[in-house]
């Protein structure tokens, strides 16, 4: 599969279909791949891709005022399934033209989360790892162990119903088709079993980690916005320091900043220097979506997004009760 | 140098806690990071997540509190700390924070401006640098004339031999509390050390020759070499935050109508707000420029001051970046480039 996508990256750069190629290389560390930026086909052996490209690089086509877009006419990008619903979502958010990027799409069997071996493995440093079929050898200085991949895939992956890229000018590989997913708000119906007074202790001991670097928000595709609201200081929406009370008024806005928008890559999860649970939330506000409003963020691009559209009909029990 | 049995190290804190507050690397979530502690148990052996710079310039500090026509400063006549566990990369560091806040600019009188909130904590403070036994590998002090054993910085030196805690005292004051505490200096215990030492070293990544780096990056013109190299970052904070040496800090009232706080929060050249001016003007106002800042003021702007990098070679900045933008990689580009020159 990886040399069909070096061919098609060097004849799209040796066409001049593209001037530069967004995706994966080989990482400095064990585990982790880093984003490259393909402009010369001699470099074009640099892309890979395997469990462990977890980052959802179509954040680079709107980061720093989608300046990449200014410098290069036409640039493309290799999108996993849920990378895909991204690049949707900038469509119908008018923030990409859709014909100024060719989306080169892969399908995904899932990425590692490196969270989950650290908390597998007592926090070993990982020196080298193999994979044999559908397990993986993770090695350390002194210890060895082995896991399904089931155990350490990130639970996005695990729940994920459309891992190939469901938009796409080029697919490379065997798609996996639609997956059948009925458990994917698993994380949200077991927290909402708790008493309330449980939940709020739950939420304020998770946010009360957060050191405010915002890596979250910088990695998400979604929160794309010129100016963060907690970035302003003229008006000062926000505290600034990490006082818990400020880190889940920053949080929740994201979340409903991103109501109908989240795709659920996983990148802010795994982003998150200090393991915030930030995924429980996400979907918290993506069932709500889904339930209210039918709708589903990076699926459809002719589809108006839920929170720019209205219906009568929608509930509105949340005004009116 | 003296032996501290583990048996006994619950009593060697519980007395340091008569006469400092005690810090030391626990658990924090999952991750580590220095913290108070009232027990000796309460310390984990790790590389910590976040650095020790928290214990003397913590993430927010109150400056003052203010009402309408009253001005309050918290009290900073507190017990003094004892910071036991830092690793010689975190002890580095604070030497660099402590040149920083303790001379941060001439006054007009020609004295020294000495930041108050920062210099009491840290000159009375008593550093126990612990020997780093098992370095990562992520792990580049030894490209700082460092290395898992340095000693440069520390009050006490510690040495984990397993059972037992090796301390040696380096500084006057680490004199001063031996002789306090009824330590004896001498005692046998070189030669274990040694071979530790000897371990340590041998677990770490090639060395680099960075002393071409200064020169290079004051020839560096082009925005096109930052560009290339910068270009997956994020601008998020996590390294900045993570680093022992990063010290960047905004200013921030919170409060209602006359009455409130001035904190000094922990910024980060990585925002996108970090130098926006009043007018709305951003000199650093892309990804790139302000990455440029950063190395600039690793391996430069802060080496032109004061003859060395603002970096310990801590390695954290590596373990947390969402990108995989190593710090190591762009050092050795800058090496490379002066190569090819
Ligand atoms: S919120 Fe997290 S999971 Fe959702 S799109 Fe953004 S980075 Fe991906
Ligand atoms: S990445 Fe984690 S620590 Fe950083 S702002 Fe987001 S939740 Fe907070
Ligand atoms: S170097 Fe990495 S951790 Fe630092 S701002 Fe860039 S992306 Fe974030
Ligand atoms: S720049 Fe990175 S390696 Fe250097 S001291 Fe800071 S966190 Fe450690």
């Amino acid at each position: 599969m990886i040399d069909k996508l070096h061919e098609k990256v060097k004849s799209l750069l040796e066409e001049k279909q593209v001037e530069l190629v967004i995706g994966w290389g080989k990482g400095s560390l064990p585990l982790t791949a880093t984003p490259v930026f393909i402009k010369d086909t001699k470099d074009v052996d640099q892309l890979i891709f395997d469990h462990t490209c977890r980052n959802n690089l179509t954040m680079y086509l709107t980061k720093d005022k989608k300046s990449l877009g200014k410098i290069h006419d036409k640039i493309a990008i290799i999108v996993k399934g849920c990378d895909s619903r991204s690049v949707v979502l900038y469509a119908v958010e008018n923030q990409i033209k859709r014909e100024n990027v060719v989306i080169i799409g892969v399908p995904c069997s899932g990425i590692i989360e490196k969270k989950k071996i650290s908390e597998l493995t007592n926090d070993m440093e990982v020196l080298s790892t193999q994979i044999e079929g559908d397990h993986i050898i993770i090695k350390g200085r002194k210890e060895e162990f082995k896991f399904k991949l089931t155990e350490i895939l990130s639970d996005s992956c695990l729940q994920c119903r459309y891992p190939d890229a469901i938009e796409y000018d080029h697919f490379i590989g065997e798609p996996r088709g639609e997956i059948d997913i009925n458990d994917e708000y698993s994380v949200v119906e077991k927290f909402q079993e708790k008493s309330s007074k449980e939940r709020w202790e739950a939420v304020k001991e998770e946010y009360s980690k957060c050191i405010r670097c915002y890596a979250c928000r910088n990695v998400c595709p979604s929160c794309y916005c010129n100016e963060c609201f907690v970035d302003g200081n003229d008006p000062q929406w926000i505290g600034k320091t990490p006082e818990v009370t400020d880190s889940i008024i920053f949080h929740l806005i994201r979340n409903l900043h991103i109501a109908g928008r989240c795709v659920d890559c996983g990148s802010c999860v795994s982003a998150c220097p200090v393991d915030i649970d930030l995924r429980l939330m996400n979907k918290k506000v993506e069932k709500e979506v889904k339930e209210r409003f039918n709708y589903v963020a990076g699926i459809d691009i002719n589809e108006k997004p839920a929170m720019a559209s209205f219906c009568e009909h929608e509930k509105q029990d949340f005004i009116l009760d | 140098m003296i032996e501290i049995k583990k048996k006994q190290f619950g009593d060697f804190i519980k007395n340091l806690m008569e006469t400092y507050r005690v810090f030391a690397p626990t658990k924090d979530g999952k991750k580590s990071s220095f913290s108070e502690i009232k027990k000796a148990d309460e310390i984990v052996d790790v590389h910590t997540t976040k650095s020790a710079k928290s214990v003397f310039f913590p993430q927010a500090e109150v400056l003052f509190n203010y009402s309408e026509n009253e001005i309050e400063v918290p009290n900073l006549e507190q017990k003094p700390i004892a910071l036991w566990g830092i690793h010689s990369c975190d002890t580095k560091g604070l030497l660099s924070l402590d040149k920083v806040f303790k001379n941060a600019h001439q006054l007009p009188n020609n004295k020294m401006y000495e930041d108050p909130y920062w210099n009491k904590k840290y000159a009375e403070s008593l550093i126990f640098t612990l020997a780093c036994n098992e370095p990562l590998t992520t792990c580049f002090c030894n490209w700082f004339e460092s290395g898992p054993f340095d000693k440069t910085g520390a009050d006490i030196f510690v040495v984990d031999n397993g059972e037992s805690f090796l301390l040696e005292a380096i500084s006057d004051k680490g004199q001063t509390f031996f002789i306090q505490s009824g330590f004896d200096q001498e005692g046998e215990h070189q030669h274990a050390v040694f071979s530790l030492k000897k371990k340590a070293e041998s677990m770490m990544e090639e060395k680099q020759d960075i002393s071409s780096v200064f020169e290079t990056l004051n020839e560096i013109q082009e925005k096109e070499f930052w560009e290339e190299i910068t270009q997956k970052c994020i601008n998020c904070g996590a390294c900045t935050f993570v680093c022992p040496t990063c010290h960047c800090f905004d200013v921030s009232d919170e409060g209602k109508h006359q009455k409130g706080k001035r904190i000094r929060v922990w910024d980060s050249c990585m925002f996108g707000i970090f130098t926006e001016e009043a007018s709305g003007h951003n000199p650093r106002g892309l990804s790139y420029q302000r990455v440029q800042q950063r190395i600039m003021h690793k391996f430069n702007y802060f080496y032109d001051n004061y003859e060395e990098h603002l970096c310990s070679g801590c390695g954290r900045c590596i373990r947390v970046c969402p990108t995989n933008l190593d710090i190591r990689e762009i050092v050795k580009k800058i090496i490379k480039r002066k190569n090819n020159v």
